[in-house]
């Protein structure tokens, strides 16, 4: 069999078997894997921003954020079932991000990074200022739901989601375009290219994904607060994971998450500012080192397609 | 007389207090083969950037076909059909040869595929069309830039600096490709330090110096003009 | 009341310009975006604090102790790892220093705890008719007036000022004049960090001290910067004392939080209209 059908036959075995997980798995695993899905969602979310057009979104965590609270608000105060919520919060994510990407991705790169560093501390703070709505500093809890499985499944659908929307750009002008504002903005724009647009698509799309899964892990977790889901360390994860599996690539994010996942579970859950500082310095030694990721390296050494 | 594809009026566009370019003005016939010379620092490149709208001029207009393009975003200028190529290389490094000239096209895949292959067979680069551009030679990227220029079909084609760093047998396939283009009806304008590119090929001559237009006219002619030969050389 | 907030207005801004200094200078010689310039005020902080406890020395003489104390971090810091990312794509130099704050952040915490520190040294207000004074901010002002004097003196007439100035114009005409680039990086860098330093020095006896301080002030220098123009030294001091005003103001209104997000909003806008920043700076 070709290589091409081996994946194809291992990525059918693998999602059948993630299906049938939460029936023969323990309550742990089943929620370890639930979480899994959720930061494959997020990293390959900011991947499809920072990977494919270059430009760092520091602040991305505010999509999940902004997610969890509307998702939390139409279910506690408006009854919506959660899937709906959950749809919701992704739609709220992407308006955010429409009236935030439109002025702030004319800026270019470094002062779109600055631009976006702030937004989590004013989202924050917009949240404790409309306490009404949101509950302020003491956040939001949602009524008793056991719903760990079907929570489960609707994770797993947002990370097959956004890795088929990640393969679906590449492979296509569209993202072909993204990348050319990575490479060489002012050329891109010399032929012909839209490079405000594109970027705001690609934001926009990167901004659903978190904001979907904001919302089910606000479900998931019964209770929000302003720190749970607006905390630097998110972006912080999200960012490692995808520089850790390689930026740009299809793959990369799913690796990194995974990999990072376990090891901060197994390892590092216990000494939080260890771990941290562990990720901070995997930033600092992929990015001098290893700038591509791990699946960029390999795909360099071996020519494989851009869509590993 | 047809109207002329280019008219650049007074342009003037000032770095700090220094113009780079000054109340420089131009115009060009459709068909025919340009060339922009002058010492470095002249204000050529910055003339061309002021004319694809990635600098903002201060004064002055630009006109293409008879309609105003100034405070046009480079990509709109681009689309009205302006191409142009850069003094040092910008291709697209992570894309394949061939990407980079599918990159740039919109409508129907195969109609670009298409187009783009031919330009990439006509160049001699067919075989490479899947390489990444950031791995081929210098010649080769410059190929591949120029081309990219073509994908577009554009009417007005600005070189910055084609014969820079290019090897003869490269050169004159370059140069037998710019007159192709103007029997085909386009227009080319190009900045050039090599003179004998610029006699050989060009029919009406603009010299720049300090960022003003000292000379305009045939090859032959300028090159006796005493105002250039001091700016290049001194008095 | 305006009188106050111009006041106080002033006294914030001399602080934010002389760190926000710092941020320009990095920029400006070496086109890095320096992410961890907030976790350096902060390390500076506890410098003073420990230095204070260990000796109980008056907090504001241990400000040179400090500065030397980042200023061979900073330069250390340059010579491992961002020297690498100077000339690299902006994306590279972003995520390094991202990675350095958060690692300098997390080191604090591992090594200092969470728990708020105070330096007790200077406390109350002078009065001056209608106008209150706050001493340690009336102190904090002037020193931070007089380093950031000083840097400029430093710039314009010193030798190796000239080099860093020449450095930041045009780094290969000031090679070729002989310039040793890489060591020039390594002393501005240096210089920034025993900026921020003194920077949180002086801070130490206004707030509490704990490892994540240093955040906002990282996004107030960037603010500062835009406010001012990227790579325009003089125009940090002014952006500096505007931000300070501004900042006064808007907190008559909003609550403090709020008003940290109408200093972001004023940032976005800024950005929008002038890129350069507002007295015009350098394009990246």
């Amino acid at each position: 069999m070709t290589p091409r059908g081996t994946f194809r036959l291992g990525l059918v075995v693998l999602v059948a078997a993630l299906a049938v997980y939460p029936a023969v798995g323990t309550g742990y695993g089943v929620r370890a894997v639930l979480q899994i899905f959720m930061w494959i969602a997020l990293a390959a979310s900011w991947n499809l921003i920072s990977g494919l057009t270059g430009y760092v979104s520091f602040g991305h965590v505010a999509f999940f954020g902004a997610g969890a609270y509307t998702g939390a608000i139409l279910i506690t105060r408006a009854g919506w079932s959660w899937p709906t919520a959950a749809l919701a919060g992704g739609l709220a994510a992407c308006v955010v991000a429409l009236v935030i990407g439109y002025p702030c991705l004319r800026l270019k790169g470094p002062y779109f990074a600055i631009a976006m560093l702030g937004l989590n501390e004013v989202l924050r703070a917009l949240v404790s200022y409309f306490e009404g709505l949101t509950g302020g500093g003491n956040g939001i809890s949602l009524p008793t739901l056991e719903a760990t499985v079907p929570v489960y499944y609707a994770m797993g659908l947002a990370a097959a989601a956004v890795t088929l929307l990640t393969y679906l750009v590449i492979t296509s002008r569209f993202g072909l375009r993204l990348m050319t504002i990575r490479e060489d903005e002012v050329a891109a724009e010399a032929m012909g290219i839209d490079t405000a647009r594109h970027k705001l698509y690609a934001f926009l799309l990167s901004a659903a994904g978190p904001g979907i899964v904001g919302a089910l892990a606000a479900r998931d977790q019964g209770y929000i607060e302003p720190i749970s889901v607006f905390p630097l360390a998110t972006t912080i994860t999200m960012i490692v994971m995808v520089l850790f599996g390689g930026k740009g690539t299809v793959w990369g994010p799913v690796l990194g998450a995974v990999v990072l996942f376990v090891s901060q579970e197994l390892v590092w859950a216990r000494f939080p500012y260890l771990h941290q500082l562990l990720f901070g310095s995997i930033i600092v030694a992929v990015v001098l080192l290893m700038p591509r990721g791990v699946l960029g390296v390999l795909q360099q050494r071996y020519h494989l397609p851009r869509t590993i | 007389m047809a109207r002329p594809v280019l008219e650049v009026e007074r342009l003037c566009k000032s770095f700090g207090g220094v113009a780079a370019v000054d109340r420089v003005s131009l115009a060009l016939e459709p068909g025919r083969i340009y060339g922009l010379i002058g010492p470095n620092g002249s204000g050529k490149t910055t003339l061309f950037n002021c004319i694809t709208g990635i600098e903002r001029r201060d004064v002055g207009s630009t006109r293409f076909n008879g309609v105003r393009i100034d405070g046009l975003k480079p990509y709109e200028i681009a689309r009205q059909g302006i191409g142009r190529t850069f003094q040092l290389i910008r291709v697209f490094p992570e894309l394949t040869a061939l990407e980079n000239l599918l990159v740039v096209t919109r409508g129907s895949l195969a109609g670009a595929e298409a187009r783009a292959l031919e330009l990439l067979r006509f160049v001699k680069l067919d075989g490479l069309k899947h390489e990444y551009a950031g791995n081929l030679s210098y010649g080769q990227q410059k190929l591949v830039e120029f081309v990219r220029v073509l994908m577009r079909d554009p009417s007005l084609i600005l070189l910055d600096e084609p014969a820079a760093g290019v090897n003869r047998t490269l050169l004159n396939d370059l140069l037998e490709a710019v007159r192709r283009l103007r029997d085909d009806g386009k227009t080319v304008l190009l900045v050039e330090h090599d003179m004998k590119v610029v006699m050989g090929l060009c029919e009406t001559v603009f010299v720049l110096d300090h960022g003003e237009k000292i000379a305009e006219g045939p090859p032959g002619v300028i090159q006796a003009d005493e105002r250039v030969i001091e700016a290049y050389f001194g008095r | 009341m305006l009188g106050q907030v111009v006041v106080s207005g002033i006294l914030a801004g001399a602080l934010y310009a002389m760190v926000a200094l710092g941020l320009a200078l990095i920029f400006g010689v070496m086109r890095v975006i320096n992410i961890a310039h907030g976790p350096l005020l902060m390390l500076g902080a506890y410098t003073t604090f420990f230095i204070y406890q260990a000796l109980g020395l008056n907090p504001y003489l241990t400000v040179p102790i400090t500065m030397l104390v980042l200023f061979i971090l900073g330069a250390l810091l340059q010579r491992t790892l961002v020297y690498r990312v100077v000339d690299a794509p902006e994306l590279s130099s972003l995520l390094l220093t991202f990675g350095i704050s958060i690692a300098l952040v997390n080191l604090a915490q591992l090594a200092f705890t969470s728990n708020l520190r105070t330096v007790e040294y200077v406390t109350g207000s002078y009065t001056l008719g209608p106008l209150a004074f706050s001493k340690s901010r009336l102190i904090a002002f002037v020193v931070a007036a007089a380093l950031a004097g000083l840097v400029f003196l430093f710039l314009q007439r010193t030798r190796l000022g000239k080099a860093i100035r020449a450095t930041s114009q045009s780094r290969e005409v000031a090679m070729v004049c002989g310039v040793d680039v890489q060591r020039i990086h390594r002393i501005t860098f240096g210089i920034a960090a025993a900026l921020a330093g003194a920077g949180g020095a002086l801070v130490s006896v206004i707030v509490a001290i704990q490892p994540e301080m240093g955040q906002i002030w990282t996004f107030k220098s960037f603010l500062v910067i835009v406010l001012g123009g990227a790579g325009n030294y003089p125009g940090a001091l002014l952006g500096g004392v505007l931000l300070g005003l501004v900042e006064q103001l808007a907190s008559l209104f909003l609550t403090t939080q709020l008003s940290e997000a109408v200093a972001y909003i004023l940032l976005v806008l800024i950005l929008l209209v002038r890129p350069t920043g507002l007295l015009g700076g350098r394009q990246t």
